[in-house]
């Protein structure tokens, strides 16, 4: 009877043919509105900070790992940011948008339409007809068509207007905010700032004006839209990727771009010390310096033939050791010796050594949680950069004057701003900051190479220096600029004579163009977005 | 009536017998156990001993006074005593055996012989599925069955590994050398690539479960052992493959990619009529390293010639002067020495007083063969002692068996021990009820350092791994010289950085261990109407729980700080699988004279699998060596380990999953010379909507020689058998398909004020409502026969196809999701088996006896439609490099990036000579570059017997197939195997400039030549290799000690063996230096194929066996 009963016991449990939900997760039923909204929050930051570093490998701010453009920018490596916008960020706004729009929290509502209409602005910027209209309607559309730019261009100006209509309405607030702590004031100049960078790249001046006008965008460096990272190191890691990259207990992993550290050596730039941290006082092959084929092969062979007599090539004065433009050697022993990020805006190192007083100020190699600990910041939309927009339309018009004290205006902020970054750093000897002398006097130098620079091509590429300094943490202006400009025009080569063209536009990225049919990969890399009217490649840009 | 009972309740246990039937261990058989009257004739008494071919005494023999009802049977010392007239015939009949006839004369008072066996196995009877059995000559499809002779006792422990080239058409992979990996068993190729393709295992009608539950995905680490490492080889009678699906669709979807059916001794114990026997087999073997590479012992590590702490080996000579000499290099002094690693170490700056210690320390510069020396022999123990009986009236019988295996992988830190208790027991209750039942304990332990995959240079995932940095080390370097842990406990390597984990500090500071306690068993009650309706019911169970730690002390080389801190998880896996199954059949319906037999089964089963994983993950070690939870400081049950914002540990997981089923089946024998089956199963799943299917199967088997009676001769053709077969299985989808779920990331961040932010987002993965069973349909044609009593084929030919395949397909990120499981394309899979047998010298007086067996399998498949708008589904390994599906190509084809064309497909090279690499080929799809199917697969087996000695030799022939093989190209790329000591002249690649349209020209350095454009090239095809081995799989040299020689010893029988296994390979293709061994698979026990990441190499064994009965 025992058996019996057994047998009966487990053979109704094994002939239950209702298990259709799965017990280890959650359905959308159970979200909770604001626990979205982080995600999305989060989300938007990831996506701009991954779209900026692959703008900043592209224009020199960053070392991109490959030998030509097509093998640094292969469609793999967009894989991620790609999904990280339609089943990150659009996906889950469409879930959040019927929870906001049931509740009437139309704070949410205008938030999320904000941040989708910028990332709908960069993800055109970057690979040029994206899907939009069929996206994220998987019964409907199982392969989305990529809307022509322009349309997407238009459609996201709308969204970010109806979202600023929106932040208008009552509802409750974000909890919690994490860019501007509920202050909706300043998310309306944030999504003003978005549509000046959308109007600058389609060289709609007008409509550019009309909101410079207004005064209602982000001017001042409180209305900064960043995103805040911590220095906590696991569970979670809340540092800057960057960051948990190159402090690390067997050293760095990046390189920095030989072309941002000589260019800002040579104007002795006040930002340096902040942007960038040495571990080393003497780079093979620089001045004064031994070579060293072991840890910088580089330091034994000629300058390439393609170079042009002042660009520089591989070894960097002052202990700042990073790489070419395209170098894909392999890594050498020199983990502990090259430049990592340093405490602007990365979170890491001030970098208070001294050549020549090394026992006071000695070089410090990196490790886990030294500097700021990577509590550094995204930059997303600055009050700097907004004047070097504003410099580069008034320059456009000939207004020579009115660029050079927009450009003066974006230094004197970007300074400061990078300056306050040492207090992000506990360990910083500040007597070795740059002082306010020392800045103003690099301001004056770089306004005045700018006036006394005697073609507007010259004036263009002093600008444009500049602004790249300023972009230093996210390259998507830069990118966007170098586009629009092709300005500087006396960027570092490419190591190899024959890189390929420049990046007009981004692959798409291989896990999309390869399950979606009404998506066809790009042949290469000459493909323009619709903004921009430069000459096809190779003619353009000029620096390659 | 009392005969007739008999033979009915024992009928498909006697069938099984028929073939279980072995000549070295005598106590395994019995025969029909006829009741017979003795009737006492006057005259004389006979008596005498029945002995097999090899002289080893046969017990159960039939001894029949021809025409009278007068019979006995000899007893288990093969010996008979039976009275009879003068002029009487005595009929001495085994089945499988030819019957002899012997007259009685006055002078007989003793007949002894040796009966031989009947050559012809027309009455080999098989079963075949759900307890049913048929004739062998009935079987409308092709199945291959193993004997125990070649299983037990093999230096090889792995049950799965032992089938390796024992049949046609079947394909064993291991996942690596290591003792207690993963395998994989995929019969008749892959039929999905998202579903499992591994067989089912059945151990005496009861599912047991195969499943590997590894350590972590593929990159992270992946070791982890398979389930059917649980089977006791020990206890193993034989095996049946069945392959085809009309033979397996009584089994249901589960036995759609074949099954492995396994009856063990204890489960047949039933059919022993013996009072007691008991076996005792000891073995012992040697488990080393396969074979090494071939190191070069010229140049030492560096790079461009050049010395440096480099992972590669491209640095100056080992000799003074001369070109390359070290004499040149200004980092090597005068004495041939360099400056110690650890003094000149950047990374040691932080430990100021270690590094001060080793302050003008030099290192010699010469070679060093410390990876030799990092290997061990391992020994590798097996005991079993069985015990099986059966009461005097044959209604009660027990067995027992338990073994135990402990073996220490070639490996340090590499052990697993098993020990198995199996009881078993039959009764016959009633004249109408018998019961039996069977329950088999087991543990299993497995010990290993950490695995995981690695691209040359270190690991490219969050795990440690063993492998992943030894196999390249550079020739100059001795780690065991070389310290390995800093004061604080942490690891400390020759690297300026220290960016690679010391291999000792990897065996003593990290582990990874799997206890399993496993119960599995089954009862089961039958009853018996009458001659022709019995009804059955089976209840089983099979429940694991397996304890799985993998813990890392802190101090380890990671990019990830989560390592770096020390890590300890720690999870229990709790599967269960309950299986009832009713059965009635109905047999012997005779009609039209005789002529037509008729049988019939009809049953309904139920299965339910639940499988549950509870654990915790904790990182952020307090106390350096101290494992447990408490001592870290973060625990959690998510862990997102590399910081990319996906879960890569999920500690907790639970799975349900219903299967019910009815089943039928019609068995038609004509004449006996032709039979025709017509089965069909429809099942019901739990976990969808659609959730139900129906499939039919149908085979015909025809007997030319039987049916007429001229074709067949002694000489000639002996027997000859036609079959055809459509079968039919079906596929469930697994988890929980239909629902779309959502994520909730309780620790996302934590913001500026300290809060901790949870975060939900919608999943990744878009449920399917429709989603719906895949049919899987077959058409199987072969062709048996024997000629000449020496030679037999058996040759099948099948074509499968995939319907309505279930995959989990990427889908496009645009839609708002990132995968999805659905029904799409058809798959098809075709191939041809053989197996052919010749008797080159035949023996019957046990003289000098040599069979040859050779079986062939060549399989292909072809992806006929992805559905969808898809193009190219990449289902294993990486997005960007991995096996992909694409139309008009093989299942198992290898896509990633290749060099870069031209028009013309010449191979193009940059200016600076490299080889350009392009990911995207004309159709915009990543580009294949290789497919792991073989050619063919042949196995030569030559099996030699002579007087009590014999000599098995296996061999292995696989020619053809594609390998990504990561060891090779990184033992080549960084300048180890004696291949690349030609290294001081200029190379230059064969391609066109790509600038100039012109032959490259550009020379180039040994370092660029095999390292820039090998390994370290962006173009994976440059890592492809043709992985063609030929090997020496099994070689077993022994002797039975004659029967006679043990009559006065308790001894039984008496057998020592000595036996190798993998004792040599050579994958001829590839580089001649790198001895690789290409049966490995990175991508574990998962569907990749010809993927290999420095796994690590495979394990040659040998040893001595001993096996005596009492």
């Amino acid at each position: 009877m025992v058996f019996l009963a057994g047998v009966f016991f487990t053979s109704c449990e094994t002939t239950d043919l209702d298990l259709l939900n799965d017990p280890n997760n959650l359905t959308t039923n159970d979200a909770e509105l604001d626990r979205l909204m982080s995600n999305i929050q989060l989300d938007f930051n990831t996506f701009l900070r991954q779209m900026g570093n692959n703008g900043a490998q592209a224009t020199r701010l960053q070392n991109p790992f490959g030998r030509t453009y097509r093998d640094a920018f292969e469609p793999v490596t967009m894989d991620g940011t790609w999904s990280t916008a339609y089943q990150g960020l659009f996906s889950n706004i469409q879930l959040a948008e019927t929870y906001a729009t049931a509740l009437e929290n139309n704070k949410h509502l205008g938030v999320m339409k904000i941040i989708k209409g910028y990332t709908l602005i960069v993800l055109v910027d970057f690979f040029g007809d994206v899907p939009f209209s069929e996206a994220t309607n998987p019964v409907e559309f199982p392969a989305p068509f990529a809307d022509p730019g322009q349309d997407v261009y238009q459609g996201a100006i709308a969204l970010i207007d109806e979202g600023v209509d929106l932040l208008n309405q009552p509802g409750a607030e974000l909890n919690p905010d994490m860019y501007y702590d509920n202050d909706y004031g300043k998310w309306k100049k944030a999504a003003n700032t978005m549509k000046l960078a959308a109007y600058l790249n389609t060289g709609n001046t007008a409509a550019f004006n009309a909101i410079i006008n207004s005064g209602n965008y982000i001017a001042s460096t409180a209305d900064d839209m960043q995103f805040q990272y911590g220095a906590n190191q696991t569970s979670p890691d809340t540092r800057h990727p960057s960051y948990s990259n190159d402090y690390t207990p067997n050293g760095a992993s990046s390189y920095r771009s030989n072309w941002i550290m000589d260019a800002m050596v040579d104007n002795n730039d006040p930002r340096l010390r902040y942007y960038f941290h040495r571990q080393n006082g003497c780079t093979p092959g620089a001045q004064g310096c031994a070579t060293d084929p072991g840890r910088l092969p580089c330091s034994v062979t000629v300058k390439p033939n393609h170079y042009t007599s002042d660009m520089i090539y591989c070894s960097v004065d002052k202990g700042y050791w990073g790489r070419d433009h395209l170098n894909a050697e392999g890594i050498p022993p020199d983990n502990f010796f090259r430049t990592v990020v340093g405490v602007y805006p990365h979170g890491g190192l001030f970098d208070d050594a001294v050549i020549g007083d090394e026992t006071n100020h000695p070089f410090e190699g990196v490790s886990s949680g030294a500097g700021g600990g990577g509590a550094g910041i995204n930059p997303i939309l600055l009050a700097s950069w907004v004047d070097f927009w504003k410099a580069e339309v008034a320059l456009a018009s000939n207004n020579t004057s009115g660029a050079a004290s927009a450009m003066q205006a974006g230094l004197q902020k970007s300074t400061s701003k990078v300056a306050s970054f040492i207090s992000v750093d506990p360990t910083a000897d500040a007597t070795v900051a740059p002082t306010g002398g020392q800045i103003s006097s690099f301001i004056a130098d770089i306004v005045n190479q700018f006036n006394s620079a005697t073609s507007m091509s010259k004036k263009m590429d002093i600008l444009a220096e500049q602004a790249f300094i300023t972009y230093y943490g996210n390259g998507i202006g830069a990118y966007n600029m170098y586009r629009r400009t092709g300005a500087p025009s006396d960027l570092q080569y490419s190591l190899d004579p024959n890189p390929g063209n420049f990046v007009r536009s981004f692959f798409y990225p291989a896990a999309e163009a390869n399950v979606n049919s009404n998506i066809q990969q790009k042949d290469d890399l000459n493909v323009q977005v619709f903004w921009d009217n430069n000459p096809a490649s190779p003619a353009f840009p000029p620096a390659n | 009536m009392y005969l007739t009972f008999y033979c009915d309740f024992w009928h498909w246990l006697i069938q099984i017998n028929y073939k279980m039937r072995t000549k070295f261990s005598g106590f395994l058989t019995l025969l029909l156990a006829f009741v017979v009257q003795l009737t006492f004739a006057q005259e004389k008494t006979i008596s005498g001993t029945v002995l097999d071919e090899g002289n080893l005494p046969l017990p159960g023999v039939n001894v029949i006074v021809k025409g009278t009802s007068n019979g006995t049977q000899t007893d288990f010392d093969g010996n008979y005593t039976i009275s009879a007239n003068v002029g009487q015939t005595l009929v001495f009949s085994y089945v499988g055996y030819k019957t002899e006839e012997k007259g009685i004369s006055a002078a007989s008072t003793n007949i002894s012989l040796s009966m031989q066996p009947e050559a012809d196995v027309l009455t080999e009877v098989l079963v075949v599925a759900q307890g049913i059995s048929k004739e062998k000559k009935a079987l409308g499809y092709a199945v291959s069955t193993i004997q125990e002779e070649s299983i037990k006792e093999s230096p090889q422990t792995d049950l799965t590994r032992v089938l390796s080239g024992k049949a046609a058409g079947i394909n064993i992979t291991s996942q690596t050398g290591l003792s207690g990996s993963a395998n994989q068993v995929v019969i008749r190729g892959l039929t999905s690539f998202t579903g499992s393709n591994n067989a089912l295992y059945i151990i005496d009608n009861v599912p047991y479960s195969n499943d590997t539950n590894n350590s972590g995905n593929f990159v992270d680490g992946n070791i982890g052992s398979s389930r059917s490492f649980d089977i006791d080889p020990n206890n193993i009678e034989n095996i049946q493959i069945l392959k085809g699906l009309a033979a397996t669709t009584l089994y249901g979807s589960e036995g759609r990619n074949g099954v492995i059916l396994i009856t063990t001794k204890t489960g047949s114990s039933k059919n022993l009529n013996r009072k007691q026997e008991v076996e005792v087999s000891s073995s012992t073997f040697i488990n080393e390293v396969g074979t090494l590479p071939d190191y070069q012992d010229i140049y030492g590590g560096g790079f461009d010639q050049a010395f440096g702490w480099f992972y590669s080996n491209w640095g100056p000579g080992f000799y003074k002067n001369g070109l390359g000499g070290w004499a040149n290099d200004p980092l090597i002094d005068e004495n041939g020495t360099v400056a110690h690693p650890y003094s000149t170490s950047a990374f040691l700056n932080a430990y100021p007083d270690f590094k001060a210690s080793y302050e003008g320390e030099r290192y010699e510069w010469r070679p060093r063969n410390s990876v030799e020396r990092f290997f061990k022999k391992g020994i590798s123990q097996n005991l079993s002692i069985s015990a099986r009986g059966r009461s005097e009236d044959g209604k009660l019988g027990y067995g027992v068996i338990a073994s135990h295996l402990d073996e220490d992988g070639f490996t340090p830190g590499n052990n697993v021990k098993r020990t198995n208790l199996t009881i078993s027991g039959d009764a016959r209750l009633t004249n109408k009820i018998g019961v039996r039942g069977s329950m088999t304990y087991t543990r299993t332990n497995l010990k290993t350092p950490p695995l995981a995959a690695s691209n040359g240079s270190s690991v490219f995932g969050g795990g440690s791994s063993i492998f992943g940095d030894l196999i390249y080390t550079p020739r100059n370097i001795d780690f065991f010289e070389l310290p390995f842990e800093l004061p604080d406990g942490a690891s400390i390597y020759y690297r300026d950085d220290n960016a690679i984990q010391h291999p000792l500090w990897t065996v003593k500071n990290a582990k990874y261990s799997e206890d399993i306690n496993r119960v599995n068993g089954f009862a089961a009650i039958n009853y018996n109407f009458n001659d022709y309706f019995n009804l059955e019911y089976q209840g089983s169970v099979d429940v694991y729980s397996q304890n799985n730690i993998n813990r890392q002390n802190k101090g380890g080389v990671s990019d990830f700080p989560v390592i770096t801190s020390g890590f300890y998880y720690t999870y229990n896996t709790t599967n269960t699988i309950y299986d009832h199954r009713f059965v009635l059949s109905g047999s012997n319906f005779e009609l039209l004279n005789d002529k037509m037999n008729i049988s019939f089964q009809l049953g309904a089963t139920s299965k339910g699998t639940t499988f549950e994983r509870k654990g915790v993950y904790s990182d952020g070690q307090i106390v350096y060596g101290f494992f447990d939870h408490s001592n870290f400081a973060n625990s959690t049950t998510l862990k997102d380990v590399d910081g990319d914002g996906i879960i890569d540990i999920d500690a907790q997981d639970f799975n349900r999953r219903n299967v019910v089923g009815v089943f039928g089946q019609l068995n038609v024998d004509w004449d006996n010379w032709a039979f025709l089956s017509v089965s069909g199963r429809q099942d019901w799943v739990s976990n969808a909507n659609e959730n139900t299917i129906f499939y039919p199967s149908a085979s015909l088997s025809v007997i030319p020689t039987t049916l007429f009676d001229g074709l067949s001769s002694d000489g000639g053709l002996n027997f000859l058998k036609l079959r055809a077969g459509y079968g039919t299985s079906a596929n469930f989808a697994i988890g929980y398909p239909t629902v779309t779920n959502l994520d909730s990331n309780p620790v996302a961040f934590i913001d500026a004020d300290g809060n901790t932010i949870v975060t939900n987002s919608t999943s990744s993965v878009y449920g399917n409502p429709g989603i719906k069973p895949e049919l899987i349909e077959e058409l199987e044609y072969g062709i048996e026969g024997r000629i000449a009593r020496r030679v037999s084929f058996d040759v099948s030919y099948f074509n499968r196809t995939t319907n309505d395949l279930i995959v989990n397909i990427p889908v496009p990120a645009s839609t708002g999701f990132t995968s999805t499981t659905t029904n799409i394309g058809e798959i098809n899979t075709w191939g041809i088996e053989a197996d052919l047998g010749v008797n080159i010298f035949k023996s019957d007086t046990n003289g000098f006896d040599w069979k040859l067996n050779v079986n062939f399998t060549k399989l292909d498949s072809e992806v006929k439609d992805l559905g969808l708008d898809t193009d190219l589904v990449i289902y294993a390994g990486f997005t960007n490099l991995g096996n992909g599906a694409k139309v008009g190509e093989p299942l198992t084809a290898l896509y990633g990036a290749r060099v870069q064309r031209d028009e013309n497909g010449n191979l193009l090279v940059d200016d600076a000579g490299d080889y350009l690499a392009e990911s995207v080929d004309e159709d915009g799809n990543l580009p294949k570059i290789g497919d792991a199917n073989p050619d063919f697969v042949m196995n030569y087996i030559s099996t030699m017997s002579w007087k009590g000695v014999f000599l098995n030799v296996q061999v292995n022939h696989t020619s053809g197939g594609d390998m990504y093989a990561g060891t090779v190209a990184t033992l080549m790329g960084r300048g180890l195997t004696t291949d690349t000591e030609n290294r001081l002249g200029t190379f230059i690649l064969d391609g066109v400039s790509a600038s100039t349209g012109e032959p490259n020209t550009v020379q180039i350095g040994n370092a660029q030549y095999y390292f820039d454009n090998g390994f370290a090239s962006e173009a994976d095809e440059l890592s492809v290799y043709d992985a063609s081995v030929l090997r020496l799989q099994e070689v077993s040299l022994g002797y039975s000690i004659p029967s006679k020689l043990l009559d006065r010893t308790p001894f039984g029988s008496v057998k020592i063996k000595f036996s190798g296994f993998n004792l040599w390979y050579d994958a001829y293709n590839m580089p001649d230096g790198t001895n690789f061994d290409p049966n490995t698979s990175s991508l574990g026990s998962g569907n990749g194929q010809g993927f290999e990441f420095l796994t690590g190499p495979s394990s040659k064994r040998y040893g001595v066996s001993i096996n005596a009965t009492f």
